[in-house]
């Protein structure tokens, strides 16, 4: 999921689903209260998360290679979020949202830091016209759910999607397509079309994992690949 | 192409790596991961000659080797890039990527 800010354009542009973003007010809080709270849970997980998936290793890994390290403190933030999103991304201050209220297992918000550390590594990489240019979200959320094990066979197992044969690319066109209706006013019939010219190109993109990670073994293997990249590139 | 560096080739991976590539990719559930994405059952042949290249090379300093494994990454590399980009790459990173957040920032600035 992605959003992009325009002023007094909120709702086009998916913001309303992050109530907390851009009040212009920094919301403080008891240490107490802190310690209790969705928040504390979401700090603790996502804390758990940079530092023991492979997934989320490796893209912070190629992040601070491409000049964009990335510091918890700046670039996370775990906010209160309406209906059943679980996070986004915010290219207008360089941000990943994280909904607190919304994501409850370790499993969840590893997925979903994975998801949208592929938003920000597109970010960072490649002129990404997140406001204007629906091919260019259509790529980036394409990607972002082929790559973070969101449509990982035991995550659709999960959710009672029993596909088998080529069931990742069907789900992966069938999330790319949710989250960028959920964030921008077109119609179904044009979001498809939109999905269908851009899927081959973005679904075989790989950067940075060089293959399709489908469990930490795979992103194992591909950080393996990546931490190997200047002896590869070398000896080609 | 021909780097006149001062490190002596030596293959694109350790010799090793080939070799639990090999064994990844037959591994049954690889199999599964690959029949689940494309449809279809994974081809593995070409880890186990690249290994087999790989040790060539490391034992008898095979011209032939040196190459069939260079083509055989070649290949690897200009199958991920034969997609033309939706996008542009940049040159640099975003500016604003670690400018600090202005909470008091107003909307229309």
């Amino acid at each position: 999921m992605v959003q992009t800010s325009q002023p007094k354009q909120e709702e086009e542009y998916g913001y309303d689903l992050f109530p907390g973003r851009n009040t212009g007010q920094h919301k403080g809080r008891s240490f107490t209260e802190s310690l209790l709270t969705f928040n504390h849970k979401c700090q603790v997980m996502l804390q758990l998360a940079t530092e023991t998936s492979p997934y989320a290793k490796l893209l912070l890994s190629a992040m601070k290679s491409s000049g964009c390290k990335v510091f918890k403190e700046r670039h996370f933030s775990c906010e209160d979020c309406d209906g059943t999103v679980s996070g986004g991304f915010d290219a207008d201050s360089s941000q990943i949202v994280l909904c607190q209220n919304n994501i409850h297992q370790q499993s969840h918000m590893n997925r979903v830091v994975t998801h949208e550390l592929i938003h920000a590594f597109d970010h960072c990489r490649a002129h990404v016209d997140w406001f204007n240019n629906l091919k260019h979200l259509a790529c980036s959320e394409i990607r972002a759910a082929n790559l973070s094990g969101d449509c990982s066979f035991q995550t659709e197992f999960s959710r009672f999607n029993f596909g088998l044969k080529q069931h990742q690319q069907a789900c992966v066109r069938g999330r790319a397509l949710r989250s960028i209706l959920a964030v921008r006013k077109i119609n179904r019939e044009e979001a498809e079309k939109i999905v269908d010219e851009v899927f081959d190109t973005c679904f075989n993109d790989h950067a940075p994992f060089g293959r399709i990670p489908h469990d930490k073994k795979d992103a194992g293997f591909a950080g393996r690949d990546y931490e190997n990249r200047g002896r590869y590139y070398a000896n080609l | 192409m021909d780097r006149s560096g001062k490190e002596a080739w030596k293959p694109p991976r350790a010799c090793d790596d080939y070799w639990s590539e090999f064994r990844h990719c037959k591994s049954l559930k690889n199999c599964f991961h690959h029949y689940y994405t494309y449809g279809t059952s994974p081809s593995c042949q070409q880890w186990k000659e690249d290994f087999h290249n790989c040790r060539e090379w490391e034992k008898h300093r095979a011209t032939e080797s040196k190459e069939a494994l260079q083509r055989s990454e070649r290949n690897r590399v200009a199958e991920q890039r034969k997609f033309t980009p939706v996008w542009e790459l940049r040159q640099s990173p975003p500016r604003d990527w670690h400018m600090p957040l202005n909470q008091e920032k107003p909307q229309d600035s």
